[in-house]
This record gives C-alpha cells, structure tokens and sequence, in this order.
C-alpha cells in the first residue's frame, strides 16, 4: 500500500536548510494499521504530506495506492487523493454547512449519482457515531464529535489508505481514547491505516507496528 | 444522474451570495458599461439608417446653360448618361420646374404672375447607381457630370449625408470607448468579486483538492457566478436601455422624422440584443476566470 525508497525531504527557508527527512526507507502492507511516533518536529507530517503529494519529495521514491506519487502527472493527482483518506488534528469542517452537507460535499464534487449521496452519507455517519447529528453544525458539536465528522469526510468515499496526522491531539484522554476505537473499527472493516502522533504512550497502548521518526531519520520499525 | 451540475451551479451561487455588495457593484459596472455602449450603439444605428436612406433617394441635378430644343433632349440625355455610374435620369423643362414650383408655394403661387419669364433654368435630375453613392463616388460623378459643355451647374447634396456619416462615426467611437473603459473597470470589479469569493472559499477549495476534485469542478463554479454577474448586468443594461427607448420614443420620433427625414426610431434586434447579453457573460466570465489564476499561483507544489 504504501513504500519510500530513500526518501529525503530539504525544506529551503531562505538561505537555511531545514532537512525534515533523512534518507526514509520502510513499507507498509495493505490492511496494516501502522503508527507513526517520533516528537514534535521529527518529519511526521512531512511524510504524511508526501503521501498524499501535498508536496514531492527532494529526493526518493514514493508509491502509494499503486501510484508512483513522486512521478505523478498533476492531472492524476485527483486520483491520488480519491484512493486517500486525510485527517487532521483540527477538523477541518466548513463551518455554514451542517455534518451531512460536510461529508455529503465530497460525494457531490467527485459526481457521485444523486440518489447515491444520502444513504452513503447516513451510513457513514453511523459508522462513526453521529447519525444523531447529522443535521447540527460545526458549532454545536463537542470537538470529539468534530473529529468523528472530519472522519466521516474522509471516509466516505471509501479510501483504500486512511492517514491520520494527530488526529486526538486537541481531544482529553477519555475521548482520544474513543476516536483511536473508532480507528481501530475503521481498520477492521478493511481500511489501512497509519496514524501519526507524538505521544509514545498512545503508540505503545495500540500495540501495533510502530515506526519512529526522530529529526527526520527513521529510529526504529518494529511490529 | 449525477449530482454534480447541480451541485455546480449551486456552489457559484452560494459563491454570489458571500461576494454580496463587491458582486452586486461588480453587476452595476456590467450595466453601466453595457448600458453606455448600447445607447451609442441605438443612436448610431438610427443614425446609419437615415445615411443609408439618404443616400439611397440621393439625386444629382444638373442645371442646364440653355433648354435644349425638343427634338434635342433625347441626344442630351444619353450624352449625360454616357458619362457613367448613373441609374436613371430624368429631364425637367423649364415649364415644368415653374409648374413643381408654383405647387409647391400652394396660396403664394400668385407671386409668380409677376414674372415677365420664366426664371427658371431647364435641368436633368441624375440617380446614381448604388455603387457610385459612396462620398468619394458622387464626387468624381459631379466632376464628369461639370465637365459637359451643356452644364451650367451640378447640384448633388452630398455634404451633409456624409457629415451624418462622420457623426455616426464619431458617435460609433465615443461608444467604444466609453464602452472600453467601463468594461475594463467591470472586469477589474468582477476579479474582485472573484477575489473575495475565493478567499472566503479557501477552505471549501481547500478540501475539494483534499478530498481529490478535479480542478474542472473547483474552477466552474467561479467561472459560472462571473457569467452569472455579467449577464445580469447585460440584462438590466437591455432592459433600461429599452425603457428608456419606449419613454424617449414620443418626443424623439417626430424630431428624427423632421430633421432626418426617418419614420421610425429603430431598437436592436434580437440577434443585437443577445451580442450585448453575450458581450455581458464574456465580461463576467473574464473576471472570474482572472481571479481564479491569481489565487492559484499560492498553491503550487
Ligand atoms: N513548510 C515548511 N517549511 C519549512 N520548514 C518546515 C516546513 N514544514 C515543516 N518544516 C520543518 O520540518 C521539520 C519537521 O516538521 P514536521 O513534519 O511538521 O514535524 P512533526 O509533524 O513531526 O511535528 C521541522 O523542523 C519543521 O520546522
Ligand atoms: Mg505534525
């Protein structure tokens, strides 16, 4: 599902170079939930961003989905991203249009057929909890339910691969703790997914591969 | 059925509504320089119209030295036809010049008593073929015309048809200018009703690339609520410009048929309006297209 081959990532902010990833190589399977851990500034959400070719690589080699990312024709990058399911730490959502026009938006602007939209949209709502709350807005949800709609936007046009950068980092303890059970039934019902977070606590309670970034090197790959 | 065109058409009006007053000043420049070019437009087309009739009934006269003898007039006639560019030509006796006079003074005819002889002089009254009613056609007409021993005078009131052409002309000008400028400036308002559209959807297009839209489905939506302010505008332009045409037409009408000898006041025709209404959406669209460029020299990577 995804691969780096030697994969470098120099930012230039004037005259300094900052190298927010050194010579990354790992793969990960399709079906496998994967964390990645390291602090804050080690290359996460660089990499993540080179996933889903929000920026290419220095140099190396991404495939992901069966896309070679660092090739990709501009024109493909759509296809890309459809294959792709992104999550952030802040949700993201628009906030004038209610939880189901928030994840009905992506149905409408990939063409999906009109009668298609509602029962896809309701049925992904209630995957991840929020039938309830289809019609409130952004507003009027708690930040737990936020993040369980941002999931609902990425989810709902069936992402072979879901990456999650922070995804409970604005979330207390008891509630972070649900979305990563969310998560973790997203993964069952065929999703792979790799979760970012700086918190090594959360990836030794997930028990799962746990790749370790530190200053952009890769650290450890351990199952 | 997919549910993107509607989806489309919904987003550029939603895009509309959050532009509001820039998109509602941006629909009043499209009127005004709509509205400036088509009353120059209106009036230089009623304006052609009276120069091509005129120079259509345009008649030549050509004063006589003598009246020809009886017998003489026919050899005359085709001497003055030879002379080329001509259609028909008709000869006028002194009797009957007298004659159309005294008609024409109706009550005062009585005038003419007093005359010991006929002042008048005997003429030829000359219609040039359409082709030699151009300006330059009726000069080089007169010049061969003057040029024969039998001609006193020639007469051919071309002058001021073709100072109404030169206003026409210059009022064709002026439009386009006038018209220029404000469509430029209608543009410029319309890019910055885009503008404004676009940063308050940054985040909306910021998701559409997220989620993997094509850049078709991102930019159609500007590009329809540009060609949605510019046809208004076009709309309201035709639309007051008719009104104002039906309030003017009273006063206006009876002043055009006295000085310029034209029946009717003309309006565009359907196939003019439905330019105008196009050079409208074309503004819009301009406008919309424009802003969307500047907005996405921010994004690449
Ligand atoms: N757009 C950027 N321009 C310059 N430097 C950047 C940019 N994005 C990230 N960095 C730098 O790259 C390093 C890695 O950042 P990041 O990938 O955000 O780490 P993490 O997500 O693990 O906290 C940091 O030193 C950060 O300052
Ligand atoms: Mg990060």
């Amino acid at each position: 599902m995804i691969q780096l081959h030697r994969v470098w990532k120099v930012y230039r902010v004037g005259p300094v170079r900052v190298t927010a990833l050194a010579d990354v190589s790992f793969s990960i399977e399709k079906g496998e939930f994967t964390v990645l851990a390291g602090p804050s500034g080690s290359g996460k959400t660089t990499l993540l961003r080179l996933l889903y070719r929000d920026d290419l690589p220095t140099e190396g080699e991404i495939q992901v989905a069966g896309y070679e990312v660092t090739s990709l024709r501009r024109s493909k990058i759509p296809q890309l991203r459809r294959a792709v399911g992104v999550v952030f730490q802040d949700a993201k959502l628009l906030p004038a249009r209610s939880v189901y026009e928030n994840v009905a938006f992506v149905l409408r602007v990939l063409g999906a057929p009109r009668r298609e939209i509602t029962p896809r949209v309701m049925q992904t709502l209630k995957a991840v909890g929020l039938s309830a709350k289809a019609q409130a807005l952004p507003a009027q949800l708690s930040l737990g339910e936020q993040q369980r709609a941002a999931l609902a936007r990425a989810l709902v046009k069936e992402p072979a691969l879901l990456l999650a950068d922070e995804p409970t980092g604005n979330l207390d303890e008891a509630i972070s703790e649900e979305i990563l059970d969310l998560l973790k039934e997203i993964w069952n019902r065929g999703t792979t997914i790799l979760l970012a977070t700086h918190r090594a606590t959360l990836a030794d309670q997930l028990k799962r591969r746990t790749i370790v970034l530190d200053g952009g090197r890769l650290l450890e790959d351990e199952p | 059925m997919s549910s993107l065109l509607p989806f489309l058409i919904g987003e550029a009006f939603r895009d509309l509504k959050r532009a509001g007053r820039v998109a509602v000043s941006a629909v009043l420049l499209i009127t005004l320089s709509l509205a400036a070019l088509g009353a120059f437009w209106v009036l230089s087309l009623n304006l052609g119209r009276a120069v091509a009739q005129w120079r259509d009934r345009l008649r030549v006269v050509v004063y006589l030295r003598e009246e020809p003898p009886t017998g003489a007039v026919e050899g005359l006639l085709r001497k003055v036809e030879a002379v080329g560019g001509i259609q028909r030509l008709r000869y006028v006796s002194k009797a009957e010049a007298l004659q159309t006079l005294r008609r024409q003074l109706g009550g005062q005819a009585s005038v003419l008593e007093q005359l010991s002889a006929n002042p008048l002089p005997s003429s030829v009254e000359v219609t040039p073929v359409s082709d030699a009613s151009t300006p330059e056609g009726t000069r080089a007409l007169i010049q061969r015309l003057s040029a024969l021993v039998e001609v006193e005078e020639v007469q051919g009131g071309t002058e001021w048809v073709e100072r109404l052409a030169q206003w026409q002309r210059l009022l064709q000008g002026i439009g386009l200018g006038v018209g220029a400028v404000l469509a430029l400036a209608a543009i410029l308002t319309v890019t910055t009703a885009t503008t404004l559209v676009l940063h308050v959807r940054r985040e909306e297009m910021e998701i559409m690339r997220l989620v993997g839209a094509s850049e078709m489905v991102i930019r159609v939506p500007l590009f329809l609520q540009g060609l949605a302010q510019g046809l208004l505008g076009a709309a309201v332009a035709v639309g007051g410009l008719y009104l104002a045409y039906m309030l003017a037409l009273p006063t206006v009408e009876p002043l055009l048929s006295l000085t310029l000898g034209l029946p009717r006041a003309t309006f565009f025709s359907p196939t003019e309006m439905a330019l105008l209404l196009s050079g409208g959406g074309l503004l819009g669209a301009c406008g919309g297209l424009l802003a969307k460029g500047r907005s996405e020299s921010g994004r690449q990577s």
